[in-house]
């Protein structure tokens, strides 16, 4: 599907925020399929793999790209707040992301190409779910609480409890991604990005990592990671975290490391890379982000 | 109409391309874009899901509503064969299923949403059978799964065609044991798919004219046989026309045929105009890519490295039906010995049949398969010397007077020397090979994971058809003087993105004096443009060229003879000869004399002449991710002559980059027969992002019977290097040389790593023995 095929599709228009709550709300409840269209670049994709539709079962299109709550980018103190609807794009050139949420802008340069960045948002990859999308492991290394919003009211999931399997999440089905909140680690915060592809554009990772740590006196104090590629969902690395958060950096060694990534995940082979490579790569971008904070592995 | 000529030459000169701005602007129709025609019907193909097996059935969904589908089978089909060079391949398969993906069905409908549902709704009944899906499994015979058409192969076997070249002394064995040093080693090299940005596509039509296809079509002659042999029409009542075509490397030369005729079967059915259109997945899946090949090397050599024999296998999988693969065979056993001076040379071909979708024509046509194995190889004779691979290349290069493998004396335009000079010293080689060691050890030092290397290769390409192949081909162009003095080009040489309507309008202004805007250049249709031979082998400058530049020369002094006897402008001149008539040359390609050759000792003159490259590469490889990173490329490439250098520029450095996206990323994954990856976010290309900064210098040697002072063929050339594999030779870790050219970051794991370290530490004097499929088995 092509961005001129986009014309053909019938879709509505949700005009505010609330509308558009309860419109999904109705059609949560009515069981009827739909989709939020934002940039589209997952769900044009989808349309081109999956089967047709029966006549007449053809999804109901709800176009948000145009709804401007969803694409503020706010700072409140020592919160940064992104609406769902912020492309990436955006993200690069927004000077609040850029002087505080670096790492976020190194991740957007990465995502598939200007155009796809120009089109493609947060809140679409949080709500497709992909354990690849580089966007999802950028925000989980920042402990991110995802802001969701319904008819019901606004709920806010912190990162570690989203995911739940597959692109299977906590996100009720009334439930609409509105804004992902990070809490600032501070300036002197150190951040790590690092995508292993096999192309310096339009690439999906084998395996990216992102991290974000601040360090006090030889000791990790704040850890957050979030890994992409290399399970059904965002590895978040729980127990490498522990290792980092429980362990002067000097006293890691890279044996401890290792295994602290084998515990944490067991990937897979599929058509992008084999599981034994995954878990090679993952335990050396994890090496490298810990020598980047000056422990010696 | 202004219509003399200035003095000034447009050969040499980097002139716009012709067909620039209507890309640029988006003003150029390609075939998906001409517009409908009345009553037009989408068309779609039932495939096959399974690598190989009996069809018993096809039964139709009767809860579907059939009435205004319009279907097509094999039993449909006049004469169901396609006539490419053996009769094996059918247009729809009927009962024997040899490939995933083979057409079985086809569909028609004006609702494309409906026709979608449709195929769905076809449902195919086989009994599967046991495939062969590799060439060392269909080597040994044990499951036949391809029956020889006449005249092809050897009878019950897989084996679809055998070449042998041989040179000097007889016992190449005794050969060897004469040699202070014997090397051997195997080289596998894997699919390509040639991945041009518009996928394949056709209109056809029938009237009472007879069948009409327009469509992206590299060759509209192939497809015009085809039609004669499955329609059994009347030469004139087909007729073949190009659309503006997005890329084809290959893919589209033979491949047209099939979808063209599977559009016109539609068609005629239907009595209604069919448009199909493959997406992307389709066209990954269905159509042909590179042959992958193996190549089993042993060489001798002197103590001082001076080679003595040759003995090498070359092992293509052609796929399931014939195709172009004796061609591709041929080409690849003429180039394997490289650019050394070989006295004795055993070079056995054979191509087996596997139940894969035949693989076909793509850009330097099994010649970068056995290029990249001799390359590599004198790479492991030099490791094993000690010395450097590029002082070993250069102290056996092929010069003028020297014979080549099959017994061809260079004669002329041999850049040799000059191409690998110009390569090494423009990248400071020998330099850079030192300064990168120490960058690496102080890297080590400071415990980096990034490790750099230099590797170099020099390779020649034949330009035109092999032998005496444009001899028999007969190609022809032909000139019109037009009202005004101008001139319209008629060739079926399409321009397929390579810029063959820019050159050919540069080298008919040059050759007849008519400004370059003055000269049209005839869409090539089969209708309108004489059989000029097909767009391929690197033939369309060189050969077709040539014709092209005869027929402006004649129009051109003409013309001026009439100015001469008559007065007035060159158009005025033009104009009173077309009083009379029509003002048309149409000449035919004459080959140089001296070309002689043997089509059943495969000896003689292979090709008219060679272009001829040297590729210096700088790598960057991450020791923990194996990711590589090109960082500079020095390219030194002889074309002859340069008609348009700037276009020179971007055949070389395109196809450079297309060698270096097969050797890093571009990977088929395949299970039973059936591709995992058919999409461009899965099968990588590299983007302009990954081109290395390329630092290209064009040498000129010209070739006297090519056009513009003499141009030669270089659309293929670049493609046989390019791929220094990884790690580079000056990195560390030092190994064996890599045997496979497939090398993305993740066929290397620690396990491969050490594989291909193996050989390191030979005791001295023994011979290293090379072998591919370590690394494969360690990647496992």
């Amino acid at each position: 599907m092509t961005i001129a095929d986009l014309a053909s599709v019938p879709f509505e228009r949700a005009g505010d925020l609330a509308s558009l709550c309860a419109r999904v709300g109705e059609l949560a409840d009515s069981e009827q399929p739909f989709v939020l269209l934002a940039g589209g670049t997952d769900w044009m994709v989808e349309q081109e793999l999956r089967k047709p539709f029966a006549a007449g079962a053809e999804p109901r299109v709800i176009d948000v790209s145009r709804l401007d709550k969803l694409r503020e980018i706010r700072l409140e103190g020592n919160v940064l707040s992104i609406g769902a609807g912020v492309t990436y794009w955006e993200m690069r050139n927004s000077p609040e992301v850029r002087a505080h949420a670096p790492l976020l802008e190194r991740m957007a340069r990465d995502v598939g190409a200007i155009q796809i960045q120009a089109r493609g948002t947060l809140g679409g990859n949080l709500a497709t779910g992909s354990p690849a999308a580089d966007g999802v492991a950028a925000v989980a290394a920042y402990d991110a609480i995802l802001v969701v919003q319904s008819r019901r009211g606004v709920r806010r999931i912190p990162m570690s409890e989203l995911q739940t399997g597959y692109k299977a999440s906590t996100r009720e089905g009334d439930e609409i991604f509105v804004a992902v909140e990070i809490l600032l680690p501070g300036p002197d915060a150190r951040w790590y990005w690092r995508k292993v592809g096999t192309r310096r554009a339009q690439a999906i990772s084998k395996v990216a990592l992102g991290g974000v740590a601040r360090v006090e006196a030889g000791q990790v104090v704040r850890c957050g990671l979030g890994m992409a590629s290399v399970a059904p969902v965002t590895a978040l690395l729980p127990r490498t975290r522990e290792l980092f958060l429980s362990t002067k950096l000097e006293k890691i060694g890279p044996v401890q490391l290792d295994k602290a990534v084998d515990s944490d995940i067991s990937p897979i082979d599929d058509v992008r890379s084999t599981g034994e490579y995954r878990l090679h790569v993952a335990k050396s971008v994890v090496r490298d982000f810990a020598r980047a904070l000056g422990a010696r592995v | 109409m202004q219509a003399d000529k200035p003095d000034s030459h447009v050969v040499g000169t980097s002139v716009g391309r012709s067909d620039g701005v209507a890309k640029v602007v988006g003003t150029a129709r390609y075939v998906d874009d001409l517009p409908k025609r009345p009553g037009e019907l989408h068309g779609v193909t039932v495939r096959a899901p399974v690598a190989r097996g009996t069809l018993r059935a096809v039964k139709f969904d009767p809860s579907f509503d059939w009435s205004d589908i319009t279907v097509v089978q094999a039993a449909d089909v006049p004469t169901n064969v396609v006539a490419v060079i053996a009769y094996d391949q059918p247009v729809l398969a009927s009962t024997a299923i040899n490939h995933a993906y083979e057409p079985i069905v086809l569909l028609a409908c004006a609702d494309r949403a409906k026709l979608a549902r449709a195929k769905l709704a076809v449902h195919l009944d086989i009994d599967p059978l046991e495939p062969v899906l590799d060439i060392q499994t269909s080597l040994s015979d044990q499951n036949v799964v391809w029956s020889a058409p006449d005249g092809f192969g050897d009878k019950g076997t897989n084996v679809m065609k055998r070449y042998l070249i041989t040179k000097g002394e007889a016992d190449v064995d005794a050969e060897h044991a004469r040699c202070a040093r014997v090397v051997s080693g195997t080289y596998s090299t894997h699919q390509q798919e040639q991945l041009y940005i518009e996928p394949q596509g056709v209109v056809a039509w029938w009237d009472d004219d007879g069948a009409h296809v327009i469509g992206s079509i590299q060759c509209p002659y192939y497809v015009h046989k085809a039609f004669l042999k499955t329609f059994g029409l009347d030469a004139e009542r087909i007729d073949i026309s190009q659309a503006v075509t997005g890329g084809g490397f290959g893919g589209k030369e033979e491949y047209p045929s099939i979808i063209a005729l599977h559009a016109a079967l539609l068609a005629k059915k239907s009595g209604r105009p069919v448009r199909m259109i493959y997406d992307r997945a389709e066209d990954i899946e269905a159509t042909t890519k590179r042959h992958p090949c193996e190549c089993e090397v042993t060489t001798g050599c002197d103590a001082d490295g001076t080679l003595r024999v040759l003995k090498m296998r070359v092992l293509m999988d052609a796929g399931a039906y014939v195709t172009l693969t004796p061609v591709v065979l041929s080409r690849g056993v003429l180039h394997a010995a490289g650019t050394y001076r070989w006295p004795t040379v055993q070079i056995e071909a054979i191509a087996v049949a596997t139940n894969t979708p035949p693989n076909g024509a793509f850009r330097g046509f099994g010649a970068p398969q056995t290029i990249w194995a001799i390359e590599r190889h004198m790479d492991a004779v030099a490791a094993y010397l000690g010395v450097d691979p590029m002082d070993l290349k250069r102290q056996n290069l092929l010069v003028e007077g020297d014979t080549t493998a099959t017994g061809q004396v260079l004669r002329m335009s041999v850049s040799s020397t000059a191409c690998l000079e110009g390569g090494l010293s423009a990248a400071r080689y020998a330099e850079r090979k030192r300064e990168l060691d120490l960058e690496n050890q102080a890297r080590a030092q400071r415990g980096e994971r990034k490790r750099l290397g230099i590797g170099a290769s020099i390779f020649m390409h034949g330009a035109g058809f092999t032998g005496s192949g444009e001899r028999m081909l007969k190609g022809k162009a032909a000139l019109d003087l037009l009202p005004g003095g101008g001139l319209r080009i008629r060739t079926a040489s399409t321009d397929i993105g390579q810029g063959t309507e820019t050159v050919f309008r540069q080298i008919a202004s040059d050759a007849s004096g008519v400004p370059m805007e003055h000269i049209d250049f005839a869409v090539p249709s089969t209708k309108v443009c004489p059989d000029s031979g097909p767009t391929v082998a690197s033939r369309t400058v060189m050969v077709v060229g040539s014709i092209v530049e005869r027929c402006a020369r004649e129009i051109g002094d003409a013309v001026k003879a009439e100015q001469a006897r008559g007065g007035g402008s060159f158009a005025q001149a033009g104009d009173r000869l077309l009083t009379k008539g029509p003002v048309t040359v149409l000449r035919q390609y004459e080959p140089p004399d001296f070309v002689k050759w043997d089509d059943t000792t495969y000896k003689g003159d292979a090709y008219p002449c060679f272009a001829w490259m040297c590729d210096v590469a700088e790598l960057e490889v991450d020791l923990d991710t194996f990711e590589v990173e090109v960082k500079r490329f020095h390219i030194a490439g002889d074309v002859g002559k340069a008609i348009n250098p700037k276009m020179c520029l971007g055949q070389l450095e395109g196809g450079t980059l297309q060698a270096i996206g097969w050797a890093l990323s571009e990977e088929l994954v395949w299970r039973d027969g059936l591709i995992k990856n058919p999409r461009i976010t899965n099968y990588i290309v590299p983007t302009a992002l990954d081109a290395p900064p390329f630092e290209t210098a064009l040498v000129e040697a010209p070739f006297e019977f090519g056009p513009g002072g003499g141009a030669k063929g270089i659309g293929e050339l670049p493609m046989d290097g390019g791929r220094r594999r990884s790690p580079p030779p000056s990195s560390t870790p030092p190994g064996s040389p890599c045997t496979t050219c497939r090398s993305p970051p993740s066929a290397f794991t620690p396990r491969a790593w050490a594989g291909r370290s193996a050989n390191d530490n030979l005791p001295e004097g023994s011979q290293p023995r090379v072998d591919s499929t370590q690394a494969q088995r360690s990647a496992a």
